[in-house]
């Protein structure tokens, strides 16, 4: 692999992103160069990782498991690609497994060779630490979209989508996580409002309908007794008699 | 005799929500500064009292006491500004003027009344007294459903008859031969409000079918609510959430009350 590959290689990574071309020329150096025959592991789910691979030829399926613990291929990726730099600064267990589709060959950045960087160069910290910063960023402003966007949903309002219309389209071309994730709630939110909007048409008119006959009959049934007409004489009286007190009384 | 108004509130069929609406209605009457009395004339299946937070333990004379010729009906009035202010809803109800007038709910009492009945003259007597003695400005009377003495007798003297219906079929007949009643018996004003309606239904159609048919104006349509019949009762459901929709729908409905001359 010559420097530029090596360079153009590790650029794509956020985290080698501002760091000096001498630097990654060196990093490069320090990789070892590893073949895989095809369907051979490179990093199972749950393994601690230590190094980071970039692939110089061949390809990988990242793969997760589904319940019943059958192999499921979610991505795959190939040469050019930099897979589990973030295992170089935390050591955090793998999240997915990576498998060689075909016989392939990368190169191996270890933790201790980075570390080793790092001892000799401490302004590359530095750098590392503003790239951090830029992404958390990055991170926290779509992060602080999606809460607004959550509180306008639930109070009814979809008046960003006309205004927002842009953010949707850019999906494909960023390759951000945080861009895909808003992309995704996005495409929800329209899914969502569709249906509101599907429900609303379908409010339905209720036909209310009365048997005339039985209202009369049960009418009659209540009124003809004598109970009804003691009560009907009584109440009129009462009705008078509250109404010359309320008269008496202004 | 006092120029404080008797309003029923009555459903022909049971399940309407009536007890939780004639509960809800009198407490927000109340809170608007009137002088308010409920009494719970379901002498057979009595339930107003659970939303006012009174139980058997803190019941005292009951209604059932004073148709017996037990006590004075004065003695039944349960103040609820004072006494049942033990959840949130209610609590807002502290000072105000408010008494309930409960009716037993020992199974024993339930059962001598429904056996041996009771003098409906006497009731009548009771309301007149408890809205002079107590200078009430409404009296909210909770019928028992379907059309029996007492009920007519409610919606006999009534001032205001509240009739509350869920838009089904079944209650709009059985609301049919109730609001023909009424007018046979001159209520002078006939208010109904429809309950438990189901969102997806167009409720301005509904109100508008329902004044239709019965040339009576609709003062409120309600929506059905899980949140409601999840509140079992607990509380004042109105005064608790006054922001749901079901508790904006009944004080359009309080209002109505409210301007009646």
């Amino acid at each position: 692999m010559s420097d530029e590959t090596i360079i153009s290689q590790l650029k794509k990574s956020f985290l080698f992103r501002g760091l000096p071309d001498k630097v990654l020329i060196e990093l490069g150096r320090k990789a070892t160069k590893r073949k895989l025959a095809k369907d051979a592991v490179l990093m199972r789910r749950g393994d601690v990782g230590d190094s980071l691979f970039m692939i110089v030829q061949g390809w990988f399926k990242i793969v997760a498991e589904d319940a019943n613990g059958n192999e499921l291929a979610i991505n795959q990726t190939g040469p050019g690609e930099t897979i589990g730099e973030m295992a170089l600064l935390d050591q955090a267990p793998r999240s997915a497994t990576v498998i060689a589709s075909s016989d392939a060959e990368v190169l191996e950045l270890k933790q201790d060779a980075f570390y080793e960087i790092l001892d000799q160069r401490p302004d590359l910290a530095m750098e590392l630490i503003r790239s951090f910063s830029s992404r958390l960023r990055f991170s926290t402003t779509y992060i602080q979209k999606a809460i607004e966007w959550s509180q306008k949903i639930s109070a009814g309002d979809y008046s960003f989508i006309e205004n927002t219309l842009t953010m949707s389209q850019a999906e494909g071309t960023d390759e951000d996580k945080a861009s895909q994730l808003l992309s995704a709630f996005f495409q929800m939110v329209h899914n969502v409002k569709d249906r509101e909007d599907q429900l609303k048409k379908q409010v339905e008119n209720l036909i209310l309908q009365i048997d005339e006959t039985r209202r009369r009959q049960e009418f009659e049934e209540i009124t003809s007794t004598d109970f009804y007409a003691d009560l009907k004489e009584q109440a009129k009286k009462l009705r008078a008699q509250r109404a010359a007190q309320q008269q008496n009384e202004k | 005799m006092s120029s404080g108004k008797i309003i029923s509130i009555h459903s022909f069929r049971g399940g309407t929500g009536k007890s939780n609406t004639a509960a809800n209605l009198a407490a927000l009457v109340a809170l608007a500064g009137k002088r308010v009395g409920v009494v719970d004339t379901d002498i057979q299946s009595p339930g107003i009292h659970v939303l006012f937070g009174l139980d058997e333990n803190k019941m005292g004379k009951t209604l059932n006491d004073f148709l017996h010729g037990k006590c004075a009906i004065s003695e039944v009035a349960f103040n609820i500004g004072e006494k049942a202010i033990d959840a949130e809803g209610r609590a807002k109800l502290a000072g105000k003027n408010l008494w309930l007038f409960p009716c037993s709910i020992r199974g024993r009492e339930i059962s001598q009344i429904i056996r041996e009945g009771y003098d409906v003259n006497r009731l009548n007597e009771g309301f007149q007294t408890i809205l002079k003695e107590l200078n009430l400005d409404y009296l909210f009377i909770d019928t028992h459903p379907g059309l029996n003495e007492e009920t007519l007798l409610s919606i006999a003297i009534s001032d205001v008859l509240i009739i509350i219906l869920r838009p089904d079929n079944q209650d709009l007949q059985g609301t049919a031969v109730t609001v023909d009643i009424a007018r046979s018996l001159d209520v002078p004003n006939l208010i109904l409000m429809v309950n438990k309606a189901v969102p997806k239904y167009d409720f301005n159609n509904i109100k508008k079918q329902i004044e239709d048919t019965f040339k009576a104006s609709v003062a409120g349509v309600l929506p059905l609510s899980f949140d409601l019949a999840d509140n079992a009762s607990k509380d004042l459901f109105s005064l608790r959430y006054p922001d749901h929709d079901w508790s904006k729908a009944l004080r359009g409905v309080a209002d109505v009350i409210l301007a009646v001359k």
